[in-house]
């Protein structure tokens, strides 16, 4: 589905992504790890295209897209959250829903105007669907800036997801949750499995990560020092020291 | 109805067109310094047209939004893929130079016996085509409203179309309206030409207004206010520069309450607001608690009507 | 597409028939300006003449009002016009205009009774 050839990013002397190879198969779920500052942000946004990378290559599906701007890349079915939720927060929720709706054949779906100033019944329903899956039904109408922290964080996740995505990037969606929360997450996710989409999970919660990836790279200093199932990485010598070299285990 | 109520009424109505112009792009996040220029390219478009070629008024207003918007696409193609201060800079830049290309421009025929047209900075005076056919001043007020309600209509309803909510996220956050699949450039590019069409109609009804324009009309001045009206009003509606419009021209302009110090009382108005509440009087949250109020004294939803029914 | 362009173009010839192209020819008026300071601040006295463009004829019997108008800031000085009087040879009107700063102006003197028309006058006010 994803794959990172040699995919490199510096900052002036900075190589915060270096030279990383990296295979996400259709419908897998793969952990991303690493210490602070490893490179794991750096990789979400030279997937999505939000800057070039200073070499190599990103593959969705077998095409090369390292060069085609970012509303391309969406609409091939990439979809993403950020570390620092990012919402549209003078829109409502559902107006936030509706513009990430983004499937074709909801294009194709109603009349004109009926798209442009709403939905066709199809894709309001979808987004009936997603909010209700989120437990967001109640506050369709409430603008996302006035939302709670965990009502926001669900509402990018479901915000991503309405854009019926067949790659999803999921920046440390649980930072600042608290231990019932991340049990939500992990149900949705695994409940996500289900329907066959592919997920990049970037997370510092090493628990989350074990409970749900097929496997797990790890990422140290923009390098690639392991890659494989959750528990052979949790034995990894390397990525124990790199691990404790720093305090970020969780 | 008074002479001086039609007068002061059809002003505020004209200038909203430019406040509604920069309302527009200030939706998309870009902050324009340039919207005078293409009020100036309206007024001299649609102006030339209906006093030296003979058009009529209707004509030549819709030469005017084109001249307006064709023009700002120009001066968008090099200007808006840049960010902040420096699209600003740009903007104010290329307005000036527009304004000193009309202070050199020169295009005049003899209208009986009399030159009529652009002359630099002498400026364009015998636009009379309201009073050659005998429309009234409260008629003419009258067509310059309807415009503007119609301006108000469209722009009502493009604020609930896609394009209008994308307008809105790409002024929100840009990377994430990227990363929600939106082609950034190519919608500040339609925002920039449905802003330029607004200023170059305003501009027009401006010329056929007063009869006369000239270069000095569209300096900075003008464009920094059209800003400031979207900036106190609000930016959670159309309606809110109308409210700017109207509380710097009705209320400070036209009333002798501040005479000769209505500046420093706008400036000062401006500087609050910006601090207390930077998105205007109208913002986004005022205009949503005005709905959810609707939506709880009317039982139908209003939101779902608006959402279409399947 | 087709159903748009044929909507606009029915608009465009339903609202030049409402406004349509200039027909009847007015007498055009052409107008010679001149203001004086008074000792009273900001005020001034304007003498006025008023012809017809094309004969050369002084305008009487009409009525002249006098606005004034900020180029720099257009549209958002609002003085309340004053309406000049006929004085001395036919043809003159004198009004006085109270400003409400000093700098360039637009006069506006709008004409009415026998014809209408409006003629547009850019003088300095001040002292430079």
């Amino acid at each position: 589905m994803l794959e990172l050839s040699g995919l490199s990013k510096h900052f002036g002397g900075v190589r915060a992504v270096d030279g990383v190879n990296l295979k996400v198969g259709r419908g897998d779920i793969v952990g991303l790890i690493g210490p602070n500052g490893s490179g794991k942000s750096t990789i979400v946004n030279l997937i999505c295209g939000l800057f070039p990378p200073t070499a190599g290559n990103v593959l969705l599906a077998g095409k090369d897209i390292t060069s085609l701007p970012t509303h391309i890349r969406v609409g091939m079915g990439i979809a993403r959250t950020f570390q620092n939720i990012r919402l549209f927060g003078q829109l409502s929720v559902w107006q936030n829903l509706w513009v990430a709706q983004n499937s074709d054949q909801h294009r194709k779906d109603g009349s004109f105007l009926k798209r442009w100033l709403g939905a066709p019944g199809a894709a309001r329903a979808e987004i009936d669907r997603t909010l209700e899956f989120f437990n967001l039904e109640k506050k369709r109408d409430e603008l996302a800036a006035n939302l709670s922290f965990g009502e926001q964080r669900r509402l990018e996740m479901a915000r991503a997801l309405a854009a019926n995505p067949s790659l999803l990037l999921l920046d440390e969606p649980a930072a600042g949750m608290n231990a019932e929360e991340i049990e939500q997450l992990d149900e949705r996710i695994r409940t996500l499995r289900k329907t066959g989409i592919t997920i990049l999970l970037i997370e510092h919660h090493m628990e989350l990560v074990m409970a749900v990836t097929d496997r797990v790279a790890v990422l140290n200093f923009g390098q690639k020092i392991a890659d494989g199932g959750p528990a052979e990485i949790q034995a990894n010598p390397q990525v124990r020291e790199a691990y404790l070299g720093s305090s970020n285990v969780k | 109805m008074d002479d001086h109520v039609v007068s002061v009424l059809s002003n505020i109505g004209v200038i909203s067109f430019v406040a509604l112009s920069a309302y527009l792009l200030l939706l998309t996040g870009e902050i324009s310094f340039g919207q005078q220029a293409f009020f100036g390219i309206g007024a001299y478009a649609a102006a030339i047209a209906t006093a030296m070629w003979g058009w009529p008024l209707a004509a030549g207003l819709m030469l005017g939004a084109l001249a307006g918007a064709s023009s700002a696409l120009l001066v968008g193609l090099p200007t808006l893929r840049l960010h902040g201060l420096y699209f600003a800079v740009a903007t104010l830049a290329f307005a000036e130079m527009i304004r000193i290309l009309l202070e050199l421009f020169h295009y005049q025929v003899a209208v009986d016996g009399e030159l009529v047209g652009p002359n630099g900075t002498d400026g364009f005076g015998g636009i009379r085509y309201v009073f050659q056919n005998k429309i009234g001043a409260f008629e003419y007020m009258l067509l310059i409203y309807t415009l503007l309600a119609t301006a108000l209509a469209g722009l009502w309803l493009l604020e609930r179309s896609r394009l209008g909510v994308a307008f809105r996220m790409i002024g929100g956050d840009e990377t994430l309206a990227k990363t929600s699949g939106i082609a950034i450039t190519r919608h500040r590019m339609i925002a920039a030409a449905l802003a330029g069409a607004l200023a170059g109609i305003g501009g027009g009804l401006y010329a056929h207004l007063t009869t006369y324009i000239e270069p000095r009309i569209f300096d900075i001045m003008l464009g920094v206010h059209a800003l400031a009206y979207g900036l106190i009003g609000g930016l959670g509606t159309a309606l809110g520069p109308l409210l700017g419009v109207l509380i710097d021209i009705g209320l400070l302009g036209s009333t002798r309450l501040f005479s000769g110090y209505r500046m420093i009382v706008f400036g000062g108005l401006v500087a609050v607001l910006l601090i207390f509440r930077p998105r205007g009087l109208l913002n986004e949250e005022m205009v949503h608690r005005i709905g959810s109020f609707w939506r709880r004294v009317w039982p139908t939803d209003p939101s779902q009507k608006s959402h279409g029914k399947t | 597409m087709k159903k748009t362009a044929m909507l606009s173009a029915a608009a465009f010839i339903g609202i030049n028939l409402v406004f349509p192209a200039a027909a009847a020819q007015n007498i055009r008026a052409k107008a010679d300006v001149v203001c004086e300071p008074t000792k009273e601040n900001l005020t001034y006295d304007c003498k006025i003449k008023l012809v017809d463009a094309r004969t050369n004829a002084p305008l009487t019997g009409v009525t002249l009002t006098v606005g004034a108008d900020m180029p720099s800031m257009p549209g958002v000085h609002n003085l309340r016009s004053v309406i000049a009087q006929a004085q001395g040879d036919p043809g003159n009107y004198r009004a006085i205009l109270e400003l409400e700063m000093t700098g360039v102006w637009a006069l506006r003197l709008d004409i009415t009774g026998a014809t209408r028309d409006r003629v547009v006058k850019v003088l300095r006010f001040g002292d430079d």
